[in-house]
């Protein structure tokens, strides 16, 4: 499967070459990806599986001492295009790649304020859109059930698991086009992370997800596509 | 079971810890015991009734509310220099700096920390003597000149605390906004300074109790022992430290040294408190302590 | 519009930065300038390491150069060992609560004002050290110096317990593990790990020693005689430039407190530099 599936393709990764303070992470990596699907990269551990997902929302540019080279495109509204061309800054980018870190990561403010955060970054004022949307994303996390009587609520009072559909939810407020998912349920107990494996079959319908994963049961639940990193194969 | 030099050590220790405890007893408690008869509102307001002081409706000759009303002007007045400048160029240091330019400008701060503060208000009141000769024969020391000196005294304390707090704030605070898409200066100024307020507001309150406690800078700078509450920025002032070392030399009678033992007692607990809650908010703030004589 | 914004700030953040910056350089240009007229036409030298009497037209610093020097020196030597001790007492060997508490106090001494200290220093230290002394002012280096190593113990105290909290847990543990007295972990464990943040306190409080003006204004007596023995008045950099201030502008006596101005900046970035030295290059032992 190469460049003979392009329609099917969302992003495709060219010489993709990574380094941080000199130490090469990724080294020429050449991959597609597909539109509509859950791919899930494996592999052992410090070979660069979060790495490629930093280099897919150009998170990379805020580490210091980081340097890539290489080709990262990605179909944006229909168009296969450059993400570092200039027409597209990075934090436009970032609205439509939505990341999902391995740690939950809320803000220090209220559920509510959480989820609609983006919003307050893209200037939207509308109250009444933004309830509907926070609602929705909420739903769509699982999570409007749980918290829909504690909006105001810190969101720090929220269980590990609670906080990281949180975190989805808030990723998923700005209808993002891809999903980046840094090994989503490493830091949740086994009932939790069910939760969100279902959550993200569920969203595979309309957004193309990205998910570094430890666990091979879980990788054989969620997974259409498999990328494989070795030790060979990325670090020299 | 012990060796005697065991012993030694411990009992050096325990010998050094009971010095520094006398001696911090031994000032305090001379202090309160020559001073406490002295602590009543006619302390602060002398024979002028305390509504009369207070709305400014009468002048307090014999008490200290001319002092305290200076020294709480000229706080904020140099803080109110200091705090803008000093959290804005802790903010590019942190996140906007190269290296390269981050320590040079380290460098520098860490000059202007270590700079005496008489030095400082000598530069001040030489930068008034030249403003006198060639803007306007109208200034000379004075309030605006000491607030200003203050805030250059304690701009490395806000630029500091401002600079470390930011520092401090791990990977995943920093990128969790910027992959929801905020932009740099959304994620500063809508994640990152919340999540640093309780470093900044130790080095504003450390700033605060130093611009109270100096004494060297405004004593250059325009601060004179008889001037009632300001009445504008040219003019000169009256301040608490520098009423406690006036009257120290310059006493005539009991009565006048027992004020000056009553100031000193209203100057070292505003000072403590306000350290006091520096530390609580921040553990470690121990660089920030010699940070200037 | 959005990056317009984006631009502006952070010109508007450069530019604080820059003005913050350049204070640095304009108070040294500052102190250059003034003392310009009495540095130039080989006087330099007659300044630096001349004696100061007016009257006869010299303006030499000196006597104040030594006086600070002395009175510095002095107080760290006393508070050095000092402070070394409580720190001890706080980290390792006093009793676990009393230590704490006793933090809590040194934390509280670093908000105790300048001013103070001299004020106390002239109604409770100076009687007793002309007691002492049997005659004189009282008023003396030695004064001055006591003083000021109550002054800067604390913040001496707080800085070496740092580093000491800084060793890390597992040498402790492994000192314990080995079945070490408390006095052995300090001398074998923590005080070599420590080593290097105990050298920069030192210079550090020495820096502040040097820099303060009320503890020596107050109570070093201020002669302008460079100080024969401990019990000897002298006169401190800093105390010179607040008794001369009121001198005439124009006047070269006037001027010569600029040359204060400098050598003080000087020490100062001396300091800074060796700590910097102390800080930046990996010597810690291991």
């Amino acid at each position: 499967m190469n460049n003979n599936h392009i329609e099917n393709t969302k992003i495709r990764v060219t010489d993709l070459t990574f380094s941080y303070r000199g130490r090469r992470i990724l080294n020429g990596m050449n991959e597609n990806f597909e539109e509509f699907a859950v791919t899930a990269i494996v592999g052992p551990s410090g070979v660069g599986k979060s790495t490629l997902l930093m280099t897919l929302n150009r998170l990379w540019e805020n580490i210091p001492r980081a340097q890539l080279s290489g080709r990262v495109e990605m179909k944006l509204g229909g168009r296969l295009m450059d993400i570092h061309d200039s027409s597209i800054s990075p934090s436009h980018l970032r609205k439509l790649v939505g990341t999902v870190f391995q740690k939950p990561n809320p803000l220090p403010m209220s559920i509510f304020r959480n989820v609609a955060f983006p919003f307050k970054l893209s200037g939207e004022k509308d109250k009444k859109l933004i309830d509907r949307k926070v609602e929705e994303a909420l739903r769509k996390a699982y999570l409007w059930d749980e918290v829909k009587d504690r909006l105001n609520h810190s969101a720090f009072a929220l269980s590990g698991g609670q906080q990281q559909r949180l975190c989805i939810a808030r990723s998923l407020v700005l209808e993002p086009e891809v999903l980046l998912l840094d090994e989503p349920t490493s830091s949740l107990d086994g009932k939790a992370a069910e939760v969100i494996e279902e959550l993200i079959l569920h969203l595979r319908e309309r957004t193309t997800i990205l998910a570094v994963s430890h666990y091979l049961d879980q990788v054989k639940r969620i997974a259409d596509r498999v990328v494989r990193f070795s030790e060979e194969k990325e670090i020299m | 079971m012990k060796r005697p030099i065991e012993k030694l050590v411990t009992g050096f220790s325990w010998l050094c810890t009971i010095m520094l405890l006398g001696a911090v007893f031994s000032i305090t408690g001379f202090l309160f015991a020559k001073g406490y008869s002295s602590l009543d509102t006619r302390l602060i307001f002398g024979d002028t009734g305390i509504l009369d002081a207070l709305l400014l409706k009468k002048q307090v000759f014999n008490g200290l509310f001319p002092a305290i009303a200076g020294t709480l002007v000229l706080v904020v007045m140099s803080v109110a220099w200091a705090i803008p400048v000093g959290i804005a160029t802790g903010i590019y240091l942190a996140e906007y700096a190269g290296d390269r330019v981050r320590g040079l400008f380290n460098l520098f701060f860490d000059i202007l920390a270590g700079i005496p503060s008489i030095v400082i208000g000598l530069f001040g009141f030489a930068f008034s003597v030249f403003l006198h000769k060639n803007v306007s024969k109208a200034i000379q020391p004075c309030l605006l000149i000491s607030s200003i000196a203050l805030a250059f005294l304690v701009l490395p304390y806000l630029i500091r605390t401002t600079q470390v707090a930011l520092d401090g704030l791990p990977e995943d605070t920093r990128l969790g906004a910027l992959a929801l898409g905020a932009t740099k200066m959304q994620n500063i100024f809508y994640v990152l300074l919340p999540k640093s307020l309780s470093g900044i507001m130790s080095g504003v309150i450390l700033a605060i109790g130093r611009c109270a406690e100096d004494t060297a800078v405004i004593m250059l700078t325009g601060v004179v022992a008889t001037a009632g509450i300001p009445g504008s920025l040219l003019s000169s002032y009256e301040a608490l430290p520098f009423y406690i070392y006036y009257i120290s030399s310059q006493y005539t009678t009991p009565e006048e040294l027992l004020t000056g033992y009553g100031a000193s007692i209203i100057l070292l607990a505003m000072c403590v408190v306000l350290f006091s809650a520096a530390f609580f908010i921040k553990k470690r703030l121990t660089y920030m302590a010699f940070y200037r004589a | 519009m959005r990056a317009v914004k984006e631009t502006a700030v952070e010109r508007a953040l450069l530019l604080s930065t820059i003005v913050s910056g350049s204070i640095t350089l304009i108070i040294f240009g500052f102190m250059l300038f003034m003392a310009l007229p009495l540095l130039g036409g080989g006087k330099i030298f007659q300044i630096f390491v001349g004696s100061w009497s007016p009257g006869d037209g010299s303006y030499g610093i000196l006597p104040m150069t030594v006086g600070t020097l002395a009175i510095s020196f002095l107080s760290v030597t006393i508070s050095f060992p000092m402070s070394i001790g409580c720190s001890s007492f706080i980290g390792v060997l006093g009793p676990k609560r009393s230590g704490r508490y006793l933090k809590r106090i040194v934390q509280m001494m670093t908000g105790i004002p300048t001013v103070i200290y001299g004020f106390v220093g002239i109604f409770l230290l100076v009687p007793i050290v002309r007691g002492l002394a049997s005659g004189g002012s009282g008023m003396s280096v030695i004064t001055a110096a006591l003083m000021l190593s109550v002054l800067i113990s604390p913040t001496m105290v707080l800085f070496f317990n740092d580093s000491f909290e800084r060793v890390p847990a597992s040498y402790l543990d492994a000192a314990d593990g080995l079945g070490a007295s408390n006095v052995q972990k300090l001398v074998y464990v923590v005080l070599p790990n420590a080593k290097k943040g105990i050298i920069i306190g030192l210079i550090l409080a020495f820096g502040r020693a040097l820099g303060d003006t009320l503890v020596a204004l107050m109570i070093a007596g201020n002669s302008t005689q460079i100080p024969g023995s401990v019990f000897d008045s002298a006169r401190a950099l800093t105390a010179h430039i607040a008794l001369v201030i009121a001198a005439d502008y124009e006047s070269l006596e006037f001027k010569s407190i600029f040359a204060c101005g400098m050598v003080l900046y000087l020490f100062a970035t001396a300091i800074v530099i060796g700590v910097r030295y102390f800080a930046f290059t990996d010597r810690e032992t291991r």
